[in-house]
């Protein structure tokens, strides 16, 4: 079942409600992904994944480059279909509603599913406090109390003791791990259910990394963690839970083997996921 | 020869000292040098002071030395000076431009040769390509020198200050000896300033949104609308003056007025404005954009909080020289303002209306000398009004500083990014997937 973008899915006949406006807003949510395929241009780039990302964990994707992982994270905030040509069949639920059902605005979807970039990119125009309160005024909700917003949001960030004298300063003032810490905080200060990170750290020194990786730990009782990762490492620091995807040559890319973190690094039952994780890939 | 060349004017034997430190300070024969400077994190402990130790004097081995700069005056001489002997000894030629472009040509080839000579032939092309650049690069300042030089002598003499920015022309008579004390262009300016003023807030909306439009839409129409612009920024400005006259004045729905000069100015405004802003907005980082999309932005919001902040500073530089532009026109008033000789300020919809472009226009081409000077006057205030345009846009292209003020123009000042946007100091290429 191939759904262009433009039409929408058919409707999920157990959970009609949109979750506009659900009281869960800045609940941690669990994401059902169920037969998701993903199209570019009519190239099959990613078929079938079935992944369950649980509530309160951090979840980890890993796997060589091009074999759909971000593309799998776009579609599950519905960033997808911002890319021209993209097409997607499948379906996402969050929290058993699904976001490709009818009546669902992408909009409100990315409210409750934020995303960090591989790249750091707070808004250069605005400062940092302004950063950090985009997401709300872009949604055109006034915080009751916009500096106490702020700091918490910074502080779950790591950011807050670095740039509390400086909230006023333009956003780009800061270094590449503090820019990225600062778009963690934006997108946390929306309060999303569900935090996707799509490489945070691959362009960050090992300091801020490790700063990063202590801010996803911190933040994972309050928001569902998924990240795509390069690091082992830091996959086996981080994650609870892992899946390992894997496009063979000219094959779209697939999930191999997914499940704990311990079991896909300890006792894989895949040879490829074994070979992948103990750097023995091809 | 060898590269040795390149770093000729070093002083012999520094390069060794830059990598032995300790023996130039000894033997003490640099130039005093500045101390080290002490980093902030060494200057508070209770540490000794450090040692302090002398510097090698810092060299530029590729720098511009005396013999470089004599081998180009001695060619300029030379050159003067064969030119002269041929032109007046040798054979019987005059001319000013002729000898100019000859002693030109002499110089380049002397320069040539010397080099050559002196140095090497790959130098000596370097130098002879150097020189023909610069020189292009120096006439066009002339040019522009020259002719804000010419217009200001011709202008100020005779500006009478006192009447000039009070008075309009009504009042001129032929025999007065001081006609000047009781004409001006105050008409003109106030024309100049209502119609083009009417035309940017006509046409700047239009073309920003037509940029964006450009820019952030997808689809068969940007094709075809960005063609489209294009077509129309080569629109000859006389034919955006007869469009209008033959549209809306032969046809009585408007008369000569400053408005339907405003509309002919709106139409040389919108393509250019629209060029430069797309160019603008096409280098925002597009991670900007999906960045501002996952926090759940619509797209609007996205342009209007996101894109068009970003790229503020270029956009202000867009229409600014876009002003610049139309401020100038002379053609498509022609026949939509008319001209006027005296102020209207009210009857900018229903009227005759001055302009500058149409005083210098109508007035230099008359017999009296007044009329004449005036021009020149005009001329002159029109030439001021786009300078200041031109300061006001480089002062809006500067990019801000950490509090939100303009920062003096740094080294990069030339990069685009640099000059157009507040800084963003990661670099920003498109997504990788
Ligand atoms: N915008 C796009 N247009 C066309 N193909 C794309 C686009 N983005 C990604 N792809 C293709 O989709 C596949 C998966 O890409 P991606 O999800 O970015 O991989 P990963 O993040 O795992 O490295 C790759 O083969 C890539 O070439
Ligand atoms: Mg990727």
């Amino acid at each position: 079942m191939t759904t262009t973008l433009s039409s929408t899915s058919p409707a999920d006949a157990d959970h009609p409600t949109p979750f506009t406006g659900t009281p869960e807003l800045g609940q941690p949510g669990q994401v059902d992904a169920h037969d998701v395929c993903a199209w570019f241009g009519g190239r099959l780039v990613l078929e079938t994944v079935d992944l369950v990302m649980e509530k309160s964990k951090v979840t980890a994707l890993i796997g060589p480059s091009g074999c759909g992982k971000s593309t799998f994270l776009r579609i599950i905030n519905r960033m997808h279909e911002v890319v021209p040509g993209a097409q997607l069949a499948g379906s996402v639920k969050l929290d058993g509603v699904d976001i490709y059902g009818p009546g669902q605005r992408a909009m409100e979807t990315r409210r409750h599913i934020g995303m960090v970039f591989q790249k750091p990119n707070p808004f250069p125009a605005m400062t940092i406090a302004e950063n950090v309160l985009a997401g709300l005024k872009f949604s055109r909700v006034s915080p009751a109390d916009k500096d106490d917003l702020i700091e918490e949001s910074l502080t779950k960030g790591g950011l807050w003791n670095e740039v509390k004298d400086r909230l006023g300063e333009l956003g780009g003032a800061l270094s590449g791990g503090q820019q990225q810490r600062l778009c963690i905080a934006r997108s946390l200060a929306v309060k999303p259910r569900v935090l996707l990170m799509d490489e945070p750290c691959s362009a960050l020194d090992p300091t801020s990394t490790l700063r990063i990786e202590q801010t996803i730990k911190e933040i994972a009782s309050e928001v569902t963690v998924v990240i795509v990762t390069h690091n082992m490492q830091q996959a086996q620091r981080v994650s609870d839970y892992c899946a390992f995807f894997l496009a063979e040559e000219n094959q779209p890319g697939r999930v191999i083997e997914a499940g704990k973190t311990g079991t896909i690094f300890g006792s894989p039952t895949d040879q490829r996921t074994f070979d992948y994780v103990n750097g023995q890939f091809g | 020869m060898t590269p040795e060349n390149t770093i000729r004017t070093a002083p012999h034997g520094i390069l060794v000292e830059t990598t032995s430190a300790p023996a130039s300070t000894a033997d003490g024969r640099q130039d005093p040098r500045p101390p080290e400077p002490t980093s902030p994190n060494t200057a508070t402990p209770p540490t000794p002071t450090p040692r302090p130790r002398r510097l090698p004097s810092p060299i530029r081995p590729s720098a511009f030395g005396t013999q470089d700069a004599m081998i180009l005056i001695m060619a300029a001489v030379s050159s003067l000076c064969l030119v002269w002997v041929v032109f007046y000894q040798l054979t019987s030629l005059s001319g000013g431009l002729g000898f100019l472009v000859c002693w030109y040509i002499g110089f380049v080839a002397l320069t040539w040769i010397a080099t050559a000579q002196v140095i090497e032939r790959q130098v000596a092309t370097d130098r002879a390509v150097a020189v023909v650049v610069v020189s292009a690069a120096m006439l066009i300042v002339a040019i522009v020198v020259f002719i804000v030089a010419w217009v200001a002598y011709k202008a100020i003499p005779s500006i009478h200050w006192g009447s000039l920015f009070t008075k309009d022309q009504k009042s001129f008579v032929v025999t007065d000896p001081n006609a000047l004390d009781h004409v001006g262009v105050v008409h003109a300016v106030i024309g100049t300033l209502e119609q083009v003023l009417v035309a940017v807030l006509i046409g700047v909306p239009f073309a920003i949104a037509t940029a964006v439009y450009l820019n952030e839409v997808k689809g068969w129409g940007v094709k075809t609308v960005r063609t489209v612009v294009t077509a129309m920024s080569g629109t000859p400005s006389v034919v955006a003056g007869i469009f209008i006259y033959s549209m809306l004045i032969l046809t009585h729905v408007l008369t000569y007025s400053g408005f339907a000069a405003s509309l002919a100015l709106v139409v040389i405004l919108l393509p250019s404005v629209t060029r430069v802003v797309e160019e603008v907005l096409r280098v925002v980082p597009s991670g900007l954009r999906e960045a501002s999309l996952a926090l759940g932005a619509p797209e609007w919001r996205t342009v209007w909080s996101v894109v068009l902040p970003t790229a503020r500073s270029g956009v202000v530089t867009a229409v600014l020289l876009g002003i610049a532009r139309i401020v100038g026109e002379t053609a498509p008033l022609l026949f939509t303002a008319f001209g006027s000789q005296v102020v209207n300020w009210r009857g900018y919809f229903n009227h005759d209306q001055g302009a500058l472009p149409l005083v210098i226009f109508s007035d230099v081409r008359q017999a009296q000398p007044v009329l004449i000077n005036l021009a020149f006057q005009a001329a002159f205030v029109l030439m001021s009004i786009v300078l200041v345009l031109f300061v006001l846009a480089r002062i809006f292209s500067r990019p801000k500083g950490k509090n939100g003020k303009r920062m003096k123009p740094g080294p990069n000042d030339d990069d685009l990014m640099a000059r157009l946007f507040v800084p963003i100091p990661i670099e920003q290429n498109e997504e990788n997937r």
